[in-house]
This record gives structure tokens, C-alpha cells and sequence, in this order.
């Protein structure tokens, strides 16, 4: 599903946010990126996503090479990822609904079944009573858990999480990784960065651990390729 | 699982995904009125001016039709030998294009003038009759070249004679709205490039306010068609205001000038009557309005959405 074949950035002339990564995702699994503030967490899942290019190396996501996914073929290409991002990224000008409903209306949902799944996401993140509420009156966990809500209600192959428990006590952050797990079990790849090593270890899944831009693998079973 | 699936998958889903753009343009619009309003007021402005000037024209056009119907020509004899009147009178006779011709006498109409006039002592003070004997052609054709030629024809059998067609007015008439209509479109081309630009202008900081919102959506793969449709609704909201609001000015400021331009006109003896403009004036200004909003939502929101991610 993912592979990254000596991937860099570099961001101007700093130093390198990433150097010389290596890393396989296979589709159905599910793996985590721990490491410290500044490690290139972000920044690895922005290349996945496609959202940077890499200063050298190659990226494989999905069946694409990114180098080489033309305009036309970049909207198809998102669609099929579910991105959750640190600082949330809400639109703080409509309702939770219309937030969570943005990648369906995207996808051309017809109404009842938009209304359907997008309550469906809200209830998984525990957040149905709030769908009416404009997010800035959210708490700062409330508000990323609708953004997890957005990022799996369209059902995507590929979930990509940068955070997504960061400001969520212990008992809803394993909550949401439970939840990352159900639908990992009905087939949705998962890559998940997080600060909390004891929260990942926990889950017993691959963990790539990133320090200074490289990878240094302490996986359960994670495989640097 | 295979989101990509529902993409367009039905028409009826298409036809929501628009529906939505539409509803969506317009709510954003009644959320923001004033500068909406704004909008469609310049617009309204922009093209009321040509269309004003349309309508004039039109009626200006009416009033050569009018004429057109009794065309007349007159020849003036004072400096005519008898001969050539004679060849003249011969060839009134034979020529099919004159309907008929009547002989003014000088003495006779300066008798008509007489009585018209409040003091005809005055012409007594004149030596002799100054009035000039004059035939009065009524030609048997309104077509403006065969009486063109006709009027070339008597000229040359009577080169002396002042050969005046009240066609010749019909004809400068008919020039100078030529000329109108060119100054139109020159004026109608240009403020309605203005019109372009300035509606781009407000599109482009339009979407530059829902950059994040762009960011986003293209984020979750929405497409460049996607992201601008609700900018061209918006711009076809903006147009059929506009086109709306510029056919009140129009009817507002017809009724306002009517009565001026109708007393100038009878002034010069015109029969200038100010129509009001028709139902296929307003449906052009309506999709003039339109199409000027399409163009300026597609030219402002194509080049806000080409420099974003
Ligand atoms: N857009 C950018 N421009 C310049 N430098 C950047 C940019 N994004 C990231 N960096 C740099 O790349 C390095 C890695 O950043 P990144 O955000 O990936 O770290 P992280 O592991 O996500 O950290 P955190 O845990 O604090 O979120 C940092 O040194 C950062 O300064
Ligand atoms: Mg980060």
C-alpha cells in the first residue's frame, strides 16, 4: 500500500526533515510512527499524502508513483485517503455536519445517505448530540475528534493520522485506536503518528520509530524494507 | 470501501451536486448582501448606459421609417431657362418612377405665404417675389437608389435648378445611426470588458476568503470543476441581478426622458416618439447580464484557483 524507497526532504537549505527513509506499509496493516517533537512525523505522512515532494527518492502509495501522478489523476488519488491532521484544519465557518459531510458532497453523495454516514462517523467518535454546533465552540478534543470523523466517513483504503489522540485523555484516545482497529479490520490501511509510545505499544502493532529524520526500527513486527 | 465509486455515478446525483453549488453560492451571498448587492448595482450601472443608448437609437431608426413612407422631391427653378423646363415637365411624364408632380407657381405660393402669415404688409416691402417657381415630384418608389437615380437624372436635364430630396435627411438620418450603432458597440464592448474584470476581481477575493476551505477540499480530492462551480452560479447569480436591476434603470430612466426628448424633438418638428423598450430589450439585457457574470466568476475564480496547491 505504501513503500518509500530512500526518500529526503529538505526544506530550503535547512537541514534534512527526512534522510534517506525506507519504509513498506502492506495493504490491511496497520503501523505507527512514534519519535520526537521535530522527528519528521508530519512530514513523512505529508509525502504520503502527496501534499510534499520528496527532495529525492521514491513514493509508492496505493499503486501510484506519485513522481509520476498526473494532474487529472490527483483528485482520484486523495479520495482515497483519510487524512487527520495535528491541528485539526476544521472550517470554523459551517456546522460539525457540514464539516464531516466535505468529502462526501466532494464524492457527489446524493443527500440521505450523505445525512446516513456522515451520522454514522459522528456516533463512532461520540459526537452525534454535536452535529448542530459550529466547531470553535468544540473543546480541543472534541474538535479533533470531528476531524477524525472526517477523515474515515468516506470510507477510505488509506487512513493517514498525524496526532489524532493529542489532545484526548487516555480512556477516548484508546477509544479512537480501537476504532482506527474496527475499521482496519474491515480492510482500511493505517498509518498513525503519535508522541504516545505506552498508547502505541499497547495496540501490539509495527511501530517505525523516527529520530532525526531516519528510521530506526523497533517494530513489534514493523518491517523497514 | 471504493470511494470513488459514487463519483457522478447518476445523473440525478450530478444534478444535486450543481443544485448544491447554486444553493450554496446563494446563501453565501445572502450571508454577505452588501457586497453582493454592490455587485450587481455596478453591474446594473455598466449595462443600463449601452442599453439607454440602444433605445434611442431604435427610436431614432423609427423615426427615419416614418419619413420613409412619403419620400419627395423638390426642384427649384429660379435660375432655370424655359427650355429646360419644358425638357423637365417632358421627362416628369415619361419617367415611371414619378408618381405624379405638381407645379408651384412662385406668385401663388408667395400668395399662400402671404396669408399665413400674421403681418403680410412686410412682403411689401420686397421689390419683387423672391419665392422661386418649383415643381413638387412625388416619386413612385420609397426605395432609397432608385431615387437616388431619379433625383441624378432631373439634375442633369436641369443643372441649374436646386434639386432637393427629402430623402437626403432620411439618408444622413440613416448615417448617423450607423454611426450611433458603431459608437454603441465600441462603448458596449468596452464597458462590459470593465465589467469582466471587475467581477473577476470579486470572485478572486471571494474564494481568497475561503482559501482554507479551498485547501481542504482539494485535500479530500475535490477537482478544479468542483471548487469553481459555486463561483459560476455566483456569477450567474450576479448576472441576472445585474440585468434585472439594469432593466429598471432602463424603464426608470426612459420614463424619466421621454418627455424632454419628445418636446426638444417637436421643437425641430420631428415626430420623435420615445417607445418603451420592447420585451426583447430587456430578455438581451438579461442575457447580456448573464453572460458577462459567467465570464467574469470563470476569468476570477480560474486564476484564484490556479495559484492554490
Ligand atoms: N514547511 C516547512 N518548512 C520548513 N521546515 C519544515 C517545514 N515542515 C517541517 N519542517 C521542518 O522539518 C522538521 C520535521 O518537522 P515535522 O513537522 O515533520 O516534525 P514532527 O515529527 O511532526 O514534529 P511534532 O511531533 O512536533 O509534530 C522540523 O525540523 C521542521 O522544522
Ligand atoms: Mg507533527
Amino acid at each position: 500500500m505504501i513503500r518509500l524507497q530512500r526518500v529526503t526532504k529538505r526544506f530550503g537549505s535547512a537541514a534534512e526533515a527526512l534522510s534517506n527513509v525506507s519504509l513498506r506499509v502492506d495493504p490491511g496493516a496497520m503501523a505507527f510512527i512514534t519519535g520526537p517533537s521535530g522527528a519528521g512525523k508530519s512530514t513523512l505522512l505529508r509525502l504520503i499524502a502527496g501534499l510534499e515532494r520528496p527532495t529525492r527518492g521514491r513514493i509508492q502509495v496505493n499503486g501510484h508513483d506519485l513522481d509520476r501522478l498526473s494532474p487529472r489523476a490527483i483528485p482520484g488519488f486523495r479520495r482515497s485517503i483519510g487524512l487527520v491532521f495535528q491541528d485539526h484544519r476544521l472550517l470554523f465557518d459551517r456546522p460539525v455536519f457540514d464539516n464531516v459531510a466535505l468529502p462526501l458532497e466532494i464524492l457527489a453523495y446524493r443527500r440521505p445517505e450523505m445525512r446516513k454516514r456522515v451520522r454514522a462517523a459522528l456516533d463512532k467518535v461520540g459526537l452525534l448530540h454535536k452535529e448542530a454546533a459550529n466547531p470553535r465552540t468544540l473543546s480541543a478534543g472534541e474538535q479533533q475528534r470531528v476531524g477524525i470523523a472526517r477523515a474515515i466517513v468516506h470510507r477510505p483504503v488509506l487512513l493517514l493520522a498525524d496526532e489524532p489522540t493529542g489532545n484526548l485523555d487516555p480512556a477516548l484516545s484508546r477509544e479512537i485506536l480501537r476504532l482506527f482497529d474496527d475499521f482496519n479490520g474491515v480492510g482500511m490501511t493505517a498509518l498513525i503518528a503519535s508522541h504516545d509510545v505506552g498508547l502505541v505499544e499497547s495496540m501490539g502493532k509495527p511501530i517505525l520509530h523516527l529520530e532525526d529524520g531516519r528510521i530506526e526500527a523497533r517494530a513489534t513486527t514493523g518491517q523497514p524494507a | 470501501m471504493r470511494p470513488g465509486r459514487r463519483l457522478l455515478d447518476t445523473v440525478p446525483a450530478w444534478m444535486e451536486a450543481h443544485r448544491d453549488a447554486a444553493r450554496r453560492s446563494l446563501q453565501r451571498r445572502l450571508q454577505a448582501p452588501i457586497l453582493s448587492l454592490i455587485s450587481i448595482a455596478v453591474l446594473g450601472f455598466i449595462l443600463a448606459l449601452p442599453a439607454y443608448l440602444w433605445v434611442l437609437l431604435d427610436n431614432a431608426r423609427a423615426l427615419s421609417a416614418h419619413i420613409d413612407h412619403d419620400p419627395r422631391i423638390a426642384l427649384y427653378l429660379d435660375a432655370v431657362e424655359p427650355d429646360t423646363v419644358a425638357e423637365l415637365e417632358h421627362h416628369l411624364e415619361s419617367d415611371a418612377r414619378v408618381e405624379r408632380w405638381d407645379w408651384i407657381d412662385a406668385d401663388e405660393a408667395l400668395a399662400q405665404y402671404r396669408e399665413r402669415l400674421a403681418d403680410p404688409g412686410l412682403l411689401d416691402w420686397l421689390d419683387e417675389n423672391p419665392l422661386p417657381d418649383v415643381i413638387d415630384v412625388v416619386p413612385a418608389t420609397t426605395d432609397p437608389a432608385a431615387l437616388g437615380a431619379l433625383r441624378d437624372a432631373l439634375a442633369a436635364i436641369a443643372p441649374g435648378a436646386g434639386v432637393v430630396s427629402d430623402d437626403d435627411w432620411v439618408r444622413q438620418l440613416n448615417s448617423l445611426h450607423q454611426l450611433g450603432l458603431r459608437i454603441l458597440a465600441v462603448v458596449g464592448a468596452l464597458l462590459g470588458l470593465g465589467a469582466v474584470l471587475i467581477l473577476a476581481l470579486a470572485t478572486a477575493s471571494e474564494l481568497r476568503e475561503r482559501q482554507e476551505e479551498i485547501a481542504i477540499s482539494r485535500i479530500s480530492g475535490a477537482t478544479h470543476c468542483f471548487l469553481r462551480r459555486p463561483s459560476l452560479y455566483g456569477g450567474l447569480i450576479t448576472g441576472l441581478g445585474g440585468g434585472v436591476f439594469a432593466g429598471m434603470l432602463l424603464l426608470t430612466g426612459i420614463a424619466l426622458s421621454r418627455a424632454p426628448l419628445e418636446q426638444a424633438a417637436a421643437a425641430f418638428d420631428l415626430p420623435f416618439r420615445l417607445a418603451l423598450p420592447g420585451a426583447s430589450h430587456l430578455l438581451t439585457l438579461l442575457l447580456a447580464g448573464l453572460l458577462l457574470g459567467w465570464l467574469g466568476a470563470r476569468l476570477g475564480s480560474g486564476h484564484a484557483l490556479r495559484d492554490a496547491p
